[in-house]
């Protein structure tokens, strides 16, 4: 199946082709290429199962967990194929950082949480360094004036939009390339969803973002491209607008006006 | 919990580096019998008490198990004294012979009885052992005098044997492993079925067959495996008036306020019937020392001196006390001469 | 409007079904756990009331002449102090002639009082010559009736006591010079064949060398395992195997690591027979599968959200394992060690194999002397004709209950203290 639209970036970050995923027998990625930009936020839609946190996974090698799971095809990361044997994942997670679906705090501190990234990779010297790393992460999260007096309490009893916020702000405490959010929204109010979707704005001038998310609003609010997965295929892809105003493919087309999914 | 660790690690490799593995032993190493157990043990503690030597360490391995360890080899690490309720077999000379243990000295130290205890609420019975096997042998002879063997057919001891009461047979025994219940098998059983002239005659033919009829115990509830803990059974006696327990005499010696002997072939248990070899039910105790270690291992013979000296195992000795039943004068001094000399006894 | 009306009333039909259906299982629950308490009750009503006694030990009071005689700087340590206790008794009872009766009389007090009156003339040298009282143990014939565990009713040929004995005893008490006292003796002194000298101090100290081995070896050992095989270890057969195995051996009859550590460390190693250091290793090999078990269950609980938050932002598998999900596991991990740990320290039959279930007077000072352990000491009074040692039994089975009921409290305080709940 061919994919409809324009599946190349003009200065991609990364690249995927023929990228094939199994898991076991089942075949859950079918051959999608892709490009994604530098600095910009890329859209994942499509009916639920049909491998969208499949193919994100794929981005950082969170796969490689995963018994029996195969990937073929591949993706490079600026240039450098990341699913090479001499690459290091831990380096490469490093440089791809990812925000779960379901919010997931270490049971520590909010300090130790943001702290822990930085502390592994001693990407700071001395303790206020590594303080100063915390502060900007939050901030740029939008959490530091919630939590502010509070970083010695345990992630785990924040709200779930705030912890939710608290992992974007680990993962952005690593100062990664390409930061991978699977439905970050999903269990969250409309203000807090907002927040993220604001925050999502501000770190596009700094990161490339993919997201995977279920509201077509979303998407249409946060990014510049959007891609349609459909039963493991990549059906179409294009800019936001366009997709959402002029689909090419009828699946897609399906999909938005909302006859299916 | 890192510290916990550590700590921990460091107790050990303290604790190991202190003694290292394979040191001289500096005290006697006794196992066997655990009918011998509680006389070896008094011993001991007199021992350890009275003279500059440590106590000996005595295990309760059971007369076979004695033996195993004992003729393992010469060592540190092998035994120096095994305690039998039994002599010791050709068999297991020929282990101990093979295994470089050539020299050992055999002391008889006195004898223990078989009793059939029963509660002091009812009047005590007369058995013979005759009865004994008949009432609880798996397979008994064919009451009708045909020269077979049927399956038990007697429920109560009147079956049995008209003037005995009519109570239903009850009996707790010991275990398959114990060394009561040798010889109980061995004194008492045998000794009934050979009272069957067709079976003595059948015991010099075809040994094995014997041994099965007279050896095999009822399995239908009769025979009740009671375990290893004789002072449970004499708590059962007490409160079943009806059973009968088998035990060491030294348990009826304790308890004699609630439990007593049943008369065997008309001799009553008690400590002189058993003393003159009158009672049937009875059973020489033995220990064996290994020569080889005298002079190695601190205090072999001063041990063997305390336990065979008369304010141990004379009549009046603290091992009586115990229930250890004295061997007659002259066989205790005898024996003396053997322990003090070292006698070894003959390996064939 | 009807149609809701008639799926109410259906379901109230099957609603009361329902209850009734929770109703019954809950009462059948609560009996399940009466029954269970129940049993517990008499466990422990039977042991306490048997075993309480043990806790004291009748004292006879004596007055003793030390006569420089006797004793004197020269032989200090070996004079014959139980001789200058029977003479004290004869003192008490001056009328007592012929040799039956004295030895009788002296049978009163425990063959042990001599080396009580040693300890004190050696602590203070300035008693001989004189005239001093000391509380003594009775013997443990005497402590019975004093105890009432004998009946005095019955004739004298059926006590172990003949009447001119508990006369002399019931004179002693009139005097006030027979008395229960705290038993300090259970808890300092090493095993013995006379009931009233006996101790558990000995017993208690084989315990803590021989679990002290056990934990330090099958903690360490049992916690890197089950981290391996949870954790990095692939998923094949042989890892299959290996599960399979280990499950297994957590089953196995302790009797066969018994029999293992024979052959193994006895035999093989030549390690000294029925030291706490065999009886640890053994121990060890018994407790390794049920702290690998448990391990691996407290690494399983652990959300795999918290191992992939650990990855997302670059740590390695290593990383994640032992800065996350260790020490999530390690409060059910340490639940599970001092459950194996409680399991060991009830446990004599592999002890059997490597000899330490023996009788041991000394109390051991370190890991390669000769020892036995508390449940040893249990099974060997157990077996003990002396009707004194029944209640012996019956308290040292109160203090091993006593270390099993701190050991698995100590499981449930770590487990609520410092389990998380996601
Ligand atoms: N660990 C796994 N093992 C086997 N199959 C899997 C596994 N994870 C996902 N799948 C299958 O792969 C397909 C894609 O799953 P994926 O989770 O990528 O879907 P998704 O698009 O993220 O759906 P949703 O929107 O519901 O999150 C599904 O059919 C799913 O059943
Ligand atoms: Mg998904």
């Amino acid at each position: 199946m061919t994919t409809v639209g324009e599946i190349r970036a003009a200065n991609p970050r990364m690249t995927c082709r023929q990228v094939n995923v199994y898991y076991g027998d089942k075949h859950a990625i079918k051959n999608v290429s892709i490009d994604i930009g530098r600095n910009e936020v890329l859209a994942m839609i499509g009916p639920s199962g049909c491998g969208k946190s499949t193919f994100l996974r794929c981005l950082n090698r969170m796969n490689d967990t995963i018994e029996g799971c195969r990937v073929t095809g591949t993706i490079t990361l600026d240039g450098q194929d990341i699913y090479d044997p001499d690459l290091d994942v831990v380096l490469l997670r490093a440089q791809v950082g990812m925000v779960f679906q379901k919010p997931n705090p270490f049971p520590k501190s909010i300090y130790d949480n943001i702290a822990y990234g930085p502390k592994i990779h001693g990407l700071a010297r001395t303790r206020s360094e590594l303080d100063q790393i915390v502060e900007t992460s939050l901030q740029k999260a939008g959490l530091w004036d919630e939590v502010k007096d509070r970083l010695k309490h345990p992630g785990t009893g924040l709200s779930g939009g705030q912890q939710q916020r608290l992992c974007i702000a680990r993962a952005i405490a690593v100062s990664p390339e390409v930061i991978l959010m699977d439905e970050p929204c999903s269990a969250l109010d409309p203000i807090a969803t907002a927040r993220i979707e604001d925050l999502i704005h501000e770190l596009r001038e700094q990161y490339t973002i993919v997201i995977v998310t279920h509201s077509m609003q979303q998407a249409a609010r946060v990014s510049q491209r959007t891609a349609f997965f459909h039963m493991g295929d990549l059906i179409e892809v294009g800019p936001t607008d366009r997709i959402f105003t002029r689909p090419r493919h009828s699946l897609t087309e399906d999909y938005i006006t909302g006859r299916f999914g | 919990m890192k510290k916990i660790i550590c700590v921990l690690g460091m107790a050990v490799v303290l604790g190991l580096s202190q003694a290292p593995a394979a040191t001289a032993r500096d005290y006697i190493s006794i196992v066997g019998s655990s009918t011998v157990y509680p006389f070896s043990t008094t011993v001991a503690e007199h021992f350890g008490k009275t003279t500059p030597f440590k106590t000996p360490k005595v295990e309760s391995t059971g007369s076979g198990g004695g033996f195993k360890l004992f003729c393992a080899g010469v060592g540190v690490q092998h035994p120096d004294i095994t305690n039998a309720s039994r002599a010791i077999k050709p068999s297991e000379k020929q282990t101990c012979a093979q295994n470089g243990v050539r020299e050992i000295v055999q002391v008889k130290i006195g004898y223990d009885g078989i009793v059939l205890a029963q509660s002091k609420k009812v009047p005590a019975m007369h058995l013979s052992r005759r009865d004994i096997f008949l009432a609880l042998a798996k397979e008994v002879p064919d009451p009708s005098g045909a020269e077979k063997t049927v399956p038990n057919p007697y429920k109560t001891w009147k079956d049995v044997n008209p003037q005995l009461p009519d109570v239903k047979i009850e009996v707790l025994g010991p275990p398959p492993t114990s060394g009561t219940r040798d010889a109980f098998l061995e004194l008492a059983m045998q000794g009934g079925a050979k009272s069957f002239k067709w079976l003595k005659e059948l015991k010099k033919k075809d040994k094995k067959l014997f041994k099965k009829i007279a050896h095999t115990l009822r399995e239908d509830g009769a025979y009740i495996d009671a375990g290893e803990n004789d002072n449970l059974i004499v708590q059962k006696l007490e409160a079943n008036p009806n059973a009968l327990g088998i035990f060491g005499f030294s348990y009826l010696d304790q308890n004699a306020d609630k439990i007593q002997g049943a008369f065997v072939d008309g001799v009553e248990p008690t400590f002189e019937n058993i003393s003159a070899q009158k009672y049937p039910l009875s059973r020489p105790l033995f220990f064996y020392v290994k020569k080889a270690h005298v002079g190695t291992i601190p205090g072999i013979q001063e041990y063997i001196a305390e336990f065979t000296s008369e304010k141990a195992w004379g009549p009046e000795g603290y091992l009586a006390d115990k229930g250890l039943i004295p061997l007659p004068d002259e066989e205790r001094s005898k024996m003396r001469e053997v322990a003090r000399k070292l006698e070894v006894m003959p390996m064939e | 409007m009807e149609s809701h009306s008639g799926i109410a009333a259906v379901v109230k039909k099957t609603l009361n079904r329902r209850y009734r259906a929770e109703r019954r299982f809950r009462r059948i629950g609560l009996a399940a756990v009466a029954v269970g308490l129940l049993f517990l009750a008499v466990l422990f009503t039977a042991i306490v009331s048997k075993g309480y006694t043990a806790f004291q030990q009748t004292h006879v009071l004596l007055d003793v002449y030390v006569d420089p005689d006797v004793v004197h700087v020269g032989n200090l340590d070996s004079a014959d102090y139980q001789g200058l206790i029977k003479a004290s008794l004869r003192e008490l009872f001056p009328d007592v002639k012929g040799h039956r009766d004295k030895r009788n009389l002296y049978k009163l007090v425990s063959s042990g009082a001599g080396s009580i009156l040693r300890q004190k003339v050696l602590e203070d040298t300035s008693l001989i010559g004189r005239r001093i009282q000391i509380w003594v143990p009775a013997d443990d014939d005497v402590d019975m009736v004093i105890k009432g565990h004998v009946d005095r009713s019955l004739p004298e040929s059926q006590r172990r006591l003949n009447n001119k004995s508990l006369a002399w005893v019931d004179a002693l008490k009139e005097q006030g010079r027979l008395e229960k006292r705290w038993n300090l003796t259970f808890f300092t002194a090493g095993d013995s064949r006379e009931p009233e000298l006996a101790g558990i101090w000995g017993a208690t100290v084989g315990s803590f060398y021989t679990l002290l081995i056990t934990l330090s070896l099958s903690f360490p050992l049992g916690t890197a395992a089950a981290v391996y095989l949870e954790e990095f270890a692939p998923r094949n057969r042989w890892t299959d195997l290996l599960e399979v195995n280990i499950n297994n051996l957590a089953a196995v009859p302790s009797i066969v690591f018994g029999l293992l550590g024979l052959a193994v460390f006895l035999n093989f190693f030549g390690l000294p027979r029925s030291s706490p250091l065999v009886g640890g290793l053994v121990l060890t090999l018994m407790t390794l599968p049920t702290i690998i078990i448990a391990g691996r269950a407290a690494l399983q609980s652990v959300p795999p959200s918290i191992r992939d938050a650990a990855l997302a932002v670059g740590a390695s598998k290593m990383q994640a394992v032992f800065h996350h999900v260790l020490p999530l596991a390690l409060p059910g991990m340490l639940t599970g060690t001092i459950i194996g740990m409680a399991r060991a320290l009830g446990e004599t039959a592999p002890l059997l194999m490597v000899g330490m279930v023996a009788f041991i007077v000394d109390i051991p000072r370190g890991f390669t002397d000769a020892a036995t352990a508390l449940p040893v000491q249990i099974f060997l009074w157990a077996d003990s004709p002396e009707r004194a040692f029944v209640e012996k039994t019956s308290a040292a089975i109160m203090v091993l209950l006593g270390f099993l009921i701190l050991m698995n409290g100590a499981a449930v305080f770590l487990r609520n203290r410092y389990e998380r709940r996601w």
